[in-house]
């Protein structure tokens, strides 16, 4: 097995000491129970695989992408073992040395071992079409099986009303008041298609906030999914065109409202590249620059208290790629405090990933709905009206399950709640 | 003795395992297999012990019809929890079937008024202790792998850890098990129907199966005394310039009348770890520290907190007394975590699980801590010092980078002379983690003729040998 991912497995793996920590909070585990479903157990299969004992196979992938890539092992590690990432890195591998066929038939496996699922997905069609996955689901032809097994997961999706997130910002909108920064808005797939309504929400507040905001067109998908397929070589070709993109918009922060977008940009373009390439000097200037929305408004701009009154209890999910990935929990939580007639209520668990982590709901549905009881049941106990988070993913799953529940609470990204205060709608 | 899959093909033994528990419950394809190879050992992971399946029962009943198979048909069954011990114990070393039984995780009874409770044997000590929590009471026996050791694998090894100073080891509150016998004929200890606190009922049967690692039956029910949790704790930690010293004041702690319910001591790579893991506790780099924990009532714990805290001063270079929650837990959860973070005392290195885990003569710590050092040095070796000095109980952490095949075998040198250290100066080889694999060498200079009875009490409740063959007994073979 050769290094990949910018990534020395045998160097990783070598710190993993087997004490079977990470046993304790891995979502996927607990559902499953046998040690192939724990971190310490794919670890020991990536070694495995590295150390040729065992050999790339359909099976050996399906253990290696039924996990969410929550990063939960990882932050819980005592050791540093840096888990999430020797599984991207694994993935990467396995995906070119399996080829099509044999990943289609792993990744397909929550699918094809569920009867009754038919069709009526054309809006999870849509979505895939359009989205970033649409590559990846493409290169392996799951494209093809979508509309006849996704039915379970089309539920998944919100009613996507009218235009796109890109076609109701302008191009540039201009900072309400002194403008004090340029800022970029990387406005990705999942909020453009499904959550358009959360791009105006983060333009307005931007712009409220001092903020000329520029929504930059030709982005691509940030590569997120495609490197949790293991589609490295894509994901690199995205960052270079999203660089680029982002370089020439000349601002002074990159700002998301999507936590896997933000992530992505911030933490994991640097480790796409040979460490001391222009490239990667470039993405390590980039990480400077990118700021997950919340986190600009508390650590850079301030925020500016809104007129109006919401008068909601909230809560707030955290999502992994934002809690864990990048270590921003308290900012999203002063953006809901600082929204007048808010009561904000914790959760328990809060951190807990909610069991959506991209399409992993899609293609492992019965996992991924378990996971979700928990989160939901958390959730209820609070008795809000509105559950907040800073990730569209999260955000089509919590509204999933809530409405399975027959619960009428509201799920909205945090700037959603601060541009109500300043429209009084 | 008999090994492996005894008289059946191991095509044959998974058919009959699928027969008996079903597609979701048995494991045999290698990606599976492969993950039940190791436990926290070093020994497991640089050998290949994979078995030929893995079966999850969940009734007594299931356990049972799986020990009748395997008796008839030799084969070798290794009982599993959650895979943390040290020893290779829960590995299959002679093939055959591994059970794990970490799903099996009923707490079954919580008897608030007779003040016990009775739990499968794939419940976790961490949420045992969360579920009781609500009754005001606790089990305290608390190993650094609380969030994942399983009852079931703590009563088999009669683990301890971070609070036996005062509380003792997990064989203090077991008040009687459900046992499935190596021939798959169940049996109940301590009594059929019994809830009395106390017993001397009959030959101890309980305490035999206590640190009996899987070699004498299947434990598929305990039921545990459990305590009322203290009101009150506090945390006294002092730092040392000089290991010694750490240790000395230990026992002046002792000498002045006093029994904190947990003593540790970190050395300096383990402080050094447990701050990159942890950074915001922020403990001073000294060469030694040591966390006295005291509970009970407010008052008591305030002014135990107190005279600990005078007592350490006139050593330590600095002491610091916490009380607030968060700090507490902060610095409990720093030290639980020292077993995998000691990894970090050195960069680009890990620790092993080797020779970790003897313990000394209280009088003798001071000598053991010196010479364990000496003896790394010997080994151009790092060895990270953290446990329970409050009982004798030393962890030892080799630091090497297991890539590297001479550093391997230093380490393995190293872990080979504390050993025999222990059993130099009137110790033991192990004070919790138990015998396993990797000990079995050292158990006839050990024990002597007492080895010889231990071995005829095996033969006579595993007559074929079939209860995780390979363990405590060297030779068996
Ligand atoms: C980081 C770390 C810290 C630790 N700290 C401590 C500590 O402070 N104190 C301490 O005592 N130990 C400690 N340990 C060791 C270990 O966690 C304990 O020995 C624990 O009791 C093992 O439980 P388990 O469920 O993981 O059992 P396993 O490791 O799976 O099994 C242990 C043994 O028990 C047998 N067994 C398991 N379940 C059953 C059953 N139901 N019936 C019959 N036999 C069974 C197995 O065959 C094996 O021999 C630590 C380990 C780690 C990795
Ligand atoms: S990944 Fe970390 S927590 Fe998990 S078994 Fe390995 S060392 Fe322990
Ligand atoms: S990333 Fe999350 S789901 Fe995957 S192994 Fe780690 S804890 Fe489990």
């Amino acid at each position: 097995m050769e290094v990949t991912y910018q990534l020395d497995f045998a160097q990783e793996l070598k710190k993993c000491v087997r004490c079977g920590k990470c046993r304790t909070s891995c979502p996927v585990f607990h559902e499953l129970r046998g040690e192939s479903a724990s971190p310490r157990g794919r670890l020991a299969l990536v070694k495995a695989l590295q150390t040729g004992d065992l050999e790339p196979s359909e099976e050996l992938a399906d253990r290696l992408y039924t996990c969410l890539l929550c990063k939960t092992c990882a932050v819980d590690c005592p050791s540093g073992v840096i888990s999430d990432e020797i599984f991207v890195a694994a993935r990467e591998y396995l995906a070119e040395a399996l080829g099509q066929p044999l990943m289609q038939r792993a990744l397909l496996r929550g699918f094809l071992t569920r009867p009754g699922l038919h069709s009526s997905a054309s809006s999870l069609m849509r979505l895939y079409q359009k989205s970033g996955a649409a590559a990846v689901l493409d290169k392996t032809h799951l494209i093809e099986h979508l509309p006849e097994k996704a039915e379970a997961a089309a539920r998944l999706l919100p009613d996507v009303a009218g235009r796109p997130g890109r076609k109701r910002v302008r191009e540039v909108t201009p900072a309400q008041g002194e403008k004090k920064y340029r800022v970029s808005y990387f406005l990705g797939c999942a909020t453009n298609l499904l959550y358009p309504q959360v791009a105006e929400d983060t333009v307005e507040v931007l712009s409220r906030n001092g903020c000329e905001v520029v929504t930059v067109d030709d982005v691509k998908c940030c590569g997120m999914p495609h490197l949790a397929y293991g589609d490295v070589d894509t994901a690199r070709e995205l960052a270079r065109e999203n660089l680029r993109a982002l370089a020439d918009a000349g601002s002074d922060y990159v700002i998301s409202d999507c936590a896997s977008c933000s992530a992505t940009l911030g933490e994991t373009y640097q480790h796409l590249f040979d460490p001391g390439t222009p490239e990667q000097a470039r993405a390590k200037e980039l990480a400077d620059t990118v700021y997950d929305v919340s986190r600009f408004l508390v650590e850079v701009t301030g925020i500016e208290p809104g007129e109006h009154q919401v008068e909601a209890t909230v809560t707030y999910h955290d999502p992994c790629h934002l809690s864990r990935a990048q270590k921003v929990t308290e900012q999203p939580r002063e953006v809901l405090r600082a929204v007048p007639g808010v009561e904000f209520r914790e959760m328990a668990e809060a951190d807990r990933c909610c069991g959506s982590a991209g399409s992993f709901s899609v293609m492992h549905h019965d996992i991924s709905a378990k996971i979700l009881e928990r989160k939901i049941d958390n959730v209820e106990a609070t008795q809000s009206e509105v559950v907040a988070t800073s990730c569209p993913t999260c955000t089509m799953q919590l509204s999933f399950g809530l409405r399975e529940r027959g619960s009428k609470a509201d799920v909205v990204h945090p700037v959603q709640l601060l541009a109500r205060s300043y429209r009084g709608k | 003795m008999a090994a492996g899959t005894g008289m059946v093909t191991a095509a044959a033994l998974v058919t009959d395992m699928l027969k008996l528990l079903g597609e979701e419950r048995v494991f045999h394809k290698d990606v599976d297999l492969k993950t039940y190879t190791y436990d926290s050992s070093f020994v497991s992971q640089i050998n290949d012990f994979t078995p030929e399946v893995v079966v999850m029962p969940t009734s007594t009943e299931e356990v049972s019809r799986i020990m009748r198979y395997a008796d008839e048909h030799g084969v070798a069954v290794t009982p599993r929890g959650a895979g943390s011990g040290q020893t290779g114990g829960s590995v299959a070393v002679r093939g055959g079937i591994v059970m794990d039984l970490s799903a099996w995780n009923d707490i079954v009874e919580v008897d608030e008024v007779n003040m016990q409770v009775v739990v499968r044997p794939g419940v976790v000590h961490a949420d045992l202790n969360n579920h009781i929590a609500s009754y005001g009471l606790y089990f305290p026996p608390d190993p650094g792998s609380s969030e994942w050791a399983t009852i079931g694998g703590m009563v088999a090894n009669n683990a301890s850890g971070l609070r036996a100073v005062k509380y003792g080891n997990t064989g203090q509150y077991v008040l009687g098990l459900e046992v499935v016998m190596p021939d798959g004929q169940v049996i109940r200890t301590g009594g059929l129907k019994s809830k009395a606190l106390k017993s001397v009922s009959g030959l101890n049967l309980t305490g035999l199966f206590l640190a009996s690692e899987g070699t004498l039956g299947v434990i598929t029910e305990v039921r545990l005394k459990v305590w009322p949790k203290p009101p009150s704790r506090a945390i006294v930690v002092a730092y040392f310039d000089r290991l010694e010293d750490a240790a000395q004041s230990v026992l002046e702690v002792f000498k002045a009348g006093i029994l904190p319910s947990g003593i540790e001591i970190l050395d300096d790579g383990a402080i050094r770890s447990v701050n990159l893991f942890k950074p915001q506790l922020k403990l001073p780099e000294v060469e030694a520290a040591i966390f006295f924990e005291v509970n009970g009532s407010k008052a008591a714990t305030a002014d135990e907190g107190r005279q600990i805290e005078e007592i350490a001063k006139k050593r330590a270079g600095s002491v610091e007394m916490a009380t607030d929650p968060k700090r507490m837990k902060e610095l409990w959860t720093g030290r639980q975590a020292i077993g995998a973070a000691s990894a970090r005392a050195k960069p680009n290195a890990a620790r092993i699980f080797a020779g970790e885990d003897v313990c000394f003569p209280m009088s003798k710590v001071p000598e053991a801590l010196r010479r364990i050092k000496e003896i790394g040095r010997e080994h151009d070796t790092m060895v990270v010092i953290y446990g329970h000095i409050g009982d004798g109980n030393m962890h030892t952490a080799p630091i090497i980078d297991p890539l590297k095949p001479e550093e391997v075998e230093a380490a393995q040198r190293v872990a080979e002379a504390i050993h025999r250290l222990a059993l130099e100066i009137g110790g033991a080889t192990t004070g919790e983690h138990g015998v396993g694999f990797v000990r079995a060498a050292f158990m006839e200079e050990e024990h002597g003729a007492a080895l010889e009875v231990m071995r005829r009490i095996k033969d006579c409740m595993d007559p074929k040998g079939i209860m995780n063959p390979g363990k405590i007994w060297a030779g068996e073979e």
